[in-house]
């Protein structure tokens, strides 16, 4: 509120500085921090710059997981109990 | 009206009435500071007020009569009597603050943001504090949850406070939901603002604009304090009464609608938090990489739970590290199917589920998404065990594709076979599959280690004989107490301490305990219990729509009918997320985000009838 646009521009370069210098490493802290600047364009948002990043939209999530190889351990094994099941009846 | 020996101090007051005339919210908080250390100036007027108007001295009066000055005095409106009040107590707080006794700093920063906020409650000249009321919440939340992590610090304290005041049955309110209440109350003087438009057609303007500050705060202290609960009125009291949130500054939105998606994933409302953290994470800045993380944890485990994984590239971007770990093998093993090893995986006490229940994810990842695992499972043993269908005879009718279920119970028992050679989990799943079926009670999927407290009822029971001694010493209280009632209701006293119920360990075999004794019929006990089991997780997954066909009771069989054209296993077994986005996107409405209000087109030529009216933002008469 008591932020105007050219202060939150300023503020928001002086951030990005002091975040680009600081190294990516994990927290222990699980708290929602403040953000550094009141306000920011869309084309400083996440969706903005992973859009930019590779040209398309960033690919986030898979639909489509199922497991069909035969060949995995898993299903192997599966499979042969599966068999002894059969050869037994 | 200056005084004396207090030069600084009314320098002070003199820009203090200034601000005020002026109505610089900003500069009246940044004039205001309480936070050490502070700038020389306010170290001189700290001895200023010692000297001139000592704690307790009749000369207190004098200074709330000089805070009197500050506020203007208009003809015919009432003057705005709770700031000089405030002013008052901002003094005596610089004058007495003794931050030796963190406590005691608590209690006067409390009030001191309590009166602020009740002169924020002023509808002429209140939002000329809402900076200050922002800030000191701001500290008092910090205080009171560094408090919280830190405890010892005021623990001596606390001791000394409940001595006084002994009322062990009142709830003990902890020092950040006390914070919380306050943040509340000025959250609601921002939210029922009467000045220019209310509610979803109006703008954030006059007090309005600290809405969501307000709120985020409440939020993050209620979240803290795990008094989720108290949440619920506060997003109802937006919905019905906030301009939309797309109009407030991105990192409101953002933090609003981060804790706006948990508190729905806490309430399993897994679709429309998805829809709130996916939309945090949209807007965020990019590069605020911590935010970022924060937000993928709770939007990873939605998506996980509704069935869709995040992607590789998702899981290689800065704010994935060290989530990324902790993710994917929770995906692998919904994939394989494996249900123990899920089971093992989230089991209490393994290192790995110490991070998912620090955040908050545990129970929802393993409660919800087991249902997963089996269907992996079920799926698998279809295509390695089922009858698929007649890939050469397909003009022609033949049986629907289908899957013998002793198939899946065979698989059930090598996978439990394949899990007692591995070495015990403590002590939720100890020995999880190798006795399974040695009990006569609960799960024959897995062997939950019952509770040490039933633990004997496996056993085999001695009938007449007195209860174990080892048994005695820990429910005495229980089985032999001073008193009980009889079955007329009459009191009735036990000074010799006998058991009142009899021996626990009495003969009932003269009475038929099981209440479905009468219902067995043959039929059902040819069944096996593991098969009976097996029938109700695959009925739940298809009444969940995870999947499609139909069970036979009778020789026991899930059969996939109408799957000639897409085959077996899309019919079968349809994709998850797919399944659930259908169901779920009827409603895209988030409740507690408020959005403008729909644009209705008139048509040209509709007079009257047919015409829909949104009634999204009208309130009843009387309602502020």
């Amino acid at each position: 509120m008591s932020n105007n646009q050219s202060q939150d521009s300023k503020a928001a370069e002086a951030s990005q500085q002091t975040q680009q210098q600081k190294p990516t490493i994990l927290e222990e802290d699980d708290e929602f921090e403040d953000f550094p600047v009141d306000d920011w364009p869309e084309n400083e948002t996440e969706q903005a710059a992973g859009a930019t990043a590779n040209g398309k939209d960033l690919h986030l999530w898979e639909e489509s997981w199922d497991d069909d190889d035969a060949a995995e351990d898993f299903s192997k094994q599966l499979k042969e109990e599966l068999k002894k099941v059969d050869s037994s009846r | 009206m200056a005084s004396q020996g207090t030069t600084t101090l009314d320098r002070f007051l003199t820009s203090l009435a200034e601000i005020v005339r002026d109505r610089d919210g900003a500069k009246l908080q940044d004039f205001l500071q309480i936070e050490p250390p502070l700038p020389d100036v306010y170290g001189q007027m700290v001895a200023e007020l010692r000297q001139q108007y000592p704690n307790g001295s009749p000369k207190e009066a004098d200074l709330l009569l000089r805070c009197e000055g500050l506020v203007p005095k208009s003809k015919g409106s009432s003057a705005w009597t709770s700031f000089p009040t405030f002013m008052k107590l901002y003094f005596s707080f610089l004058r007495d603050v003794n931050v030796g006794n963190l406590l005691e700093t608590y209690n006067l920063l409390k009030v001191l943001l309590n009166q602020c906020v009740i002169a924020l409650g002023d509808s002429q000249f209140g939002i000329v504090v809402l900076p200050t009321v922002l800030y000191l919440s701001k500290v008092l939340a910090k205080l009171a949850m560094g408090l919280d992590r830190q405890p010892e610090l005021i623990a001596h304290l606390l001791r000394l406070e409940a001595g006084s005041d002994q009322d062990e049955t009142a709830e003990k309110v902890t020092l950040v939901e006390k914070s919380a209440n306050v943040v509340r109350e000025a959250f609601i003087k921002c939210l029922t603002d009467r000045s220019g438009t209310p509610g979803v057609h109006g703008k954030p303007e006059g007090k309005r604009v600290g809405i969501y500050l307000m709120a985020n705060l409440c939020l993050k202290l209620l979240f803290q304090c795990g008094k989720l609960r108290n949440a619920e009125q506060m997003f109802a009291s937006i919905t019905a009464q906030s301009p939309p949130l797309k109009y407030f500054p991105a990192s409101q939105r953002v933090t609003y609608l981060y804790y706006l998606g948990r508190y729905l994933f806490s309430n399993n409302l897994f679709f429309p938090a998805q829809i709130a953290l996916q939309s945090a994470y949209n807007q965020c800045h990019h590069q605020a990489i911590s935010q970022k993380r924060l937000i993928l944890t709770y939007l990873i485990s939605c998506n996980i739970i509704l069935g869709r994984f995040p992607s590789r590239q998702l899981l290689q971007l800065p704010e994935s590290e060290g989530i990324a770990d902790k993710y994917i093998p929770v995906c692998q093993l919904i994939i394989r199917g494996d249900y123990i090893a899920f089971r093992e995986h989230l089991t209490v006490n393994s290192s790995t589920t110490e991070w998912f229940a620090r955040k908050g994810v545990l129970l929802p990842l393993r409660n919800r998404c087991e249902i997963l695992v089996w269907r992996s499972f079920a799926r698998k043993v279809f295509i390695h065990g089922g009858f698929l269908g007649d890939p050469q005879n397909q003009a022609q009718r033949g049986p629907p594709p289908f899957l013998y279920l002793n198939k899946l119970e065979a698989a059930v028992r090598w996978l439990q076979a394949q899990h007692s050679s591995s070495p015990p989990m403590i002590p939720f799943a100890t020995s999880l599959a190798a006795s399974a079926e040695k009990f006569q009670f609960g799960s024959q999927v897995v062997s939950i280690a019952p509770d040490l407290d039933f633990a004997y009822i496996d056993g085999p029971v001695a009938n007449g004989t007195a209860p174990d001694a080892s048994i005695l010493s820990k429910y005495a209280d229980y089985l032999c107490p001073d008193s009980f009632f009889d079955a007329t209701g009459q009191r009735q006293s036990n000074p010799t301490k006998t058991l009142v119920d009899g021996s626990p360990d009495a003969d009932y075999s003269q009475y038929e305990l099981n209440p479905y004794a009468n219902g067995i019929t043959q039929e059902a006990e040819k069944t096996s219990p593991l098969m009976r089991e097996i029938e109700s997780i695959l009925a739940s997954l298809l009444t969940q729509g995870l999947m499609r066909g139909y069970l036979t009771h009778r020789n026991p069989r899930f059969a996939i009918p109408g799957a000639r054209l897409r085959g077996a296993l899309p019919t079968g077994f349809p994709n998850v997320w797919q399944t659930i986005y259908a169901r779920e996107s009827e409603d895209t409405g988030v409740p507690g985000w408020v959005q403008p209000p729909a644009i209705m087109a008139a048509p040209a030529g509709l007079a009257g009838g047919g015409r829909v009216v949104n009634l999204a933002g009208a309130r009843p008469v009387g309602v502020q």
